[in-house]
């Protein structure tokens, strides 16, 4: 699917994959797949070399074997549309890097990113390995680029950059909402045009195509997918029109009003992001905003995805797919929603618990979507990763029962 | 502080009274403390016996397979075998029952969505000082997160003022029932409340304006400058009636809204609420309740609450605090998930979950359950029964309503939950709430989903 590529996967994968050779089979666990083979009972998972080597294998043999107890393995959960290793303080200017002065088509924030971020360990420990990374932009309507990343706080943890174009339509403060739609198809006819001047006129096909140039041809060619913000049903309306006129593989991020146009989103097969819990009118955008929108867009066969803009707060997503499933959604619905559908959306070779792919894998205590749950052990590329973050030693410290002073505790 | 420029005599709220017959003395003057009064009414109050469900009566004990019993808007029982002959009885086998859900920290109506322009009526930020400016006449009762926090169980709830300002204004505690004036929500005999705010926000609204506070020391100083004009007014109007009562014909101070709020605290009338996240300004800001003679009250957004849990304690001070929000202000960089419990483990201790949020207030059940698993995984032993006090009588007793509901003892006004499950589960969703024993929500019967007028027709 991709042939338009920067991809840093095998780099990545190269890298990460020399320090483990010993095998991990989990046994006795409900394995929620997020696969077409759903949810598996009773059931057992191997991974080697980074690699899930099977599923559910009639004979188990492993260097290492444990002992689910009924207890339950999901693939590693991918949270999308944050700004995770770009920010680590939000009102710390210098902390902030999800926002260049001027943003547009080209911008790359994967240069900004700080894999060394306290954001990453504390989502980690929430079962998320994979993050699918945004810049963000105020009043602009293209905002650059996403990137995806293991959330292993490695040095190598960038995977894939130039994964999505990402925009914004609606709402606009300053402007018409007209204007943000008109921007992207005069840049999409623009390209159309050259690219047909280019074909007939083939001589001249030297000159090097820019880097916006590139970017939109890649949109055209549906090589990268384009996240389009959008909540109100005419806006989403107009971008599964662009998929129709352009054959732009829209995303759409934010989907406030998407129940209202389910048919329509299931029959032009645009995937949604949604906030599950963002159920009230915050404008005139948002009228449609409920907690029955997940379950809504599932049974009308929109390929549904759950995402938490708030950077910081992205170890709820779990409790958010729990909540979509009380409103509505089936649980392996929600699963996918955090997982198998967001690779899909942005060509991820992740998401899933089958054989040869990568091994993102989370043991849980108990059911992965439940407040009372937490993830026992996290395995990213099949490296067991650690679940303690900076919160824990601060715990730790002030609940000590050390007679010394606090600061000379160091759990 | 700004003083009125109405001379006393001509302000027509005065009410006259003492007039002795003493023909030297001028009329004695005093004001009325309530005059936005509360028209509140309970609806439609039922005779309702739920019956086998578990109850956490929000004081720390669990029955199992218990009965409650509502009758003339009070918990008239709570117990085994129960019988009223007729009673409307719910079958509350494999149910829950709570007390109704407090959110001691909500800014619903006053930052109503839509949360457009001309809804922004939650911080005067114009003073660093606003103490005459009270909240509830900021409230617009339609607000549609009023009926998505009564899905949710909240049946009392506390709007405050924002935290631009060291000192915010006064709060309001509402009944959660719909209604289209603010006071046909207020609730009857609730003490107000007094916003406060350290740290981050005061200094950079009026810091960056290049105008005092711009540091944490300027906050300091700003509130000892208030408290100490406070205690001085206040001693103007003692003066004034003791030497009224002497029989001496003396003129009354000129009023101060301003002062006048903040009198109202050193009276012990109006509780403190101070957005204080940090250790060490919580420490601060006690020492300066004790200077000026008030109660510190509750510190609100406490993230660091758990650092100090002895002094919280020791002091009685209420600390209410999120599960896990962090890191969008370097005050909010200490997060731990157990802050909660940490504080809670004190003895005299009064841990509170708030929402200040219109989506999490629909959820304070999950917030609380959060904290408590967190906690549990981490070498804490805390059951439901005692982790739902922190959205219910541990939140009274922040806003001062603890004689009147967060408990379902008898007598106290039936403000109930229903939950279809443990309220500490992701799937639970309250069917049934009840405010002053007047159904107000039921999950099962859009007879009893109130829908405000905002939302009303459109498509």
């Amino acid at each position: 699917m991709k042939s338009f590529k920067f991809s840093l996967l095998a780099a990545s994968l190269l890298a990460s994959s020399s320090a483990f050779a010993a095998s991990v089979a989990i046994k006795n666990a409900t394995i929620f797949t997020a696969s077409e083979k759903g949810t598996l009972e009773n059931a057992s998972i191997v991974f080697e070399d980074g690699v899930i080597t099977a599923v559910n294998p009639a004979t188990l043999s492993a260097d290492t074997i444990i002992d689910a107890k009924g207890k339950f393995v999901t693939p590693g959960f991918i949270s999308a549309m944050n700004q995770i290793g770009l920010v680590e303080v939000g009102a710390v200017s210098t902390s902030r890097d999800a926002s260049p002065k001027k943003a547009d088509i080209t911008f790359d924030p994967s240069y900004g990113f700080n894999p060394e971020s306290s954001l990453i360990p504390f989502a980690r420990k929430a079962g998320i390995t994979r993050s699918v990374v945004t810049p963000f932009s105020w009043g602009e309507t293209f905002h650059g680029q996403a990137f995806s990343v293991l959330m292993n706080s490695e040095f190598n943890s960038i995977v894939d950059t130039k994964t999505a174009v990402v925009v914004t339509f609606g709402a606009a403060s300053k402007d018409s909402r007209a204007s943000s739609i008109l921007t992207l198809i005069d840049k999409l006819k623009g390209q159309q045009a050259k690219l047909e001047k280019a074909s007939d006129d083939a001589e001249k096909s030297d000159k090097k195509p820019s880097e916006e140039e590139k970017l939109l041809t890649a949109l055209l060619n549906g090589e990268v997918p384009l996240v389009a913000g959008a909540s109100r049903a005419s806006d989403i309306l107009h971008l599964i029109n662009i998929k129709k006129d352009f054959g732009v593989d829209v995303i759409i991020s934010g989907g406030k009003d998407a129940a209202k146009v389910k048919t329509q989103l299931a029959e032009a097969k645009v995937p949604v992001m949604i906030s599950v819990l963002d159920n009230l009118p915050g404008n005139f955008d948002s009228l449609g905003a409920g907690l029955t929108t997940a379950g809504e867009l599932e049974k009308a066969g929109v390929e549904v995805m759950f995402i938490n803009t708030d950077s910081h707060m992205i170890h709820n997503l779990r409790f958010d797919a729990g909540n979509a499933v009380s409103y509505g959604m089936s649980v392996d619905g929600a699963v996918a929603a955090l997982t198998s559908n967001v690779a899909k959306a942005f060509n991820m070779d992740s998401g899933v618990l089958a054989k040869g792919k990568p091994a993102d894998v989370v043991l849980w205590s108990g059911d992965p979507l439940e407040l009372s749950s937490y993830a026992q052990s996290v395995w990213i590329n099949g490296e067991k990763v650690s679940t303690e973050a900076r919160h824990d030693k601060l715990r730790d410290r002030y609940t000590s029962k050390d007679a010394k002073r606090r600061g000379y505790i160091k759990p | 502080m700004r003083r009125l420029a109405l001379s006393t005599t001509a302000l027509s709220i005065a009410i006259l009274s003492g007039c002795s017959g003493n023909e030297s003395q001028d009329p004695f003057v005093s004001y009325d403390k309530n005059p936005y009064p509360s028209t509140y009414q309970a609806s439609e109050q039922m005779t309702v016996l739920i019956t086998g469900a578990t109850v956490l009566d929000g004081l720390g004990g669990k029955l199992e397979s218990a009965d409650v019993l509502l009758e003339n808007g009070v918990i008239k029982a709570v117990g085994q075998g129960i019988d009223v002959g007729n009673a409307k009885v719910i079958d509350g086998t494999g149910k829950y029952v709570t007390p109704g859900i407090i959110d001691v920290h909500s800014h619903l109506g006053a930052y109503p969505n839509p949360s457009v322009e001309s809804h922004q009526d939650g911080n005067e930020m114009t003073h660093p000082v606003t103490a005459e400016v009270w909240v509830e006449h900021s409230v617009w009762p339609q607000d549609p997160g009023f009926e998505t926090a009564r899905a949710g169980g909240i049946t009392t709830l506390q709007i405050l003022p924002g935290s631009a300002n060291l000192i915010g204004g006064r709060s309001v505690t509402l009944k959660n029932v719909s209604a289209h004036t603010m006071q046909a929500m207020k609730m009857p005999d609730a003490p107000y409340g007094l916003k406060m705010a350290c740290g981050e926000n005061p200094k950079r609204v009026y810091g960056g304006r290049k105008e005092a506070p711009s540091t944490r020391m300027g906050n300091m100083a700003g509130y000892r400058m208030a408290w100490s004009e406070a205690t001085e007014y206040k001693r103007a109007w003692d003066k004034y009636e003791s030497d009224y009562k002497a029989g001496k014909n003396v003129q009354a101070p000129e009023r101060d809204f301003t002062l006048d709020t903040l009198v109202g605290v050193l009276e012990g009338d109006i509780k403190i609420h101070n957005h204080c996240y940090k250790a060490e300004e919580m420490a601060m800001m006690i020492d300066l309740s004790k200077e000026f003679g008030y109660h510190a009250g509750t510190f609100h957004h406490a993230v660091e609450a758990y650092k100090i849990g002895d002094l919280l304690a020791e002091n009685k001070v209420c600390a209410a605090m999120w599960p896990d929000w962090w890191g969008f202000k370097m005050e909010a960089y200490d997060m731990i998930q157990e802050n909660a419990a940490v504080v809670d483990s004190y003895q005299n201790s009064c841990a509170v979950v708030h929402s200040d949020s219109d989506t999490t207030i629909q959820r304070l059940n999950q917030e609380a359950a959060k904290i408590m698993f967190r906690a549990n995984e981490n070498g804490f032993d805390i059951s439901e029964e005692h982790a739902i006090s922190w959205i219910t009588s541990n939140a009274a007793i922040s806003l001062g309503i603890e004689d009147k509901t967060g408990s379902l003892q008898a007598g106290k006004q039936a403000d109930v939950v229903i939950w279809n499950q443990s309220p500490f589960s992701v799937y639970a969703k309250a069917e049934q709430v009840f405010i002053d024993g007047a159904k107000v929500f039921d999950v099962n019967d859009p007879e009893y989903q109130a829908q405000s007028d905002f939302l009303l027709g459109q498509q």
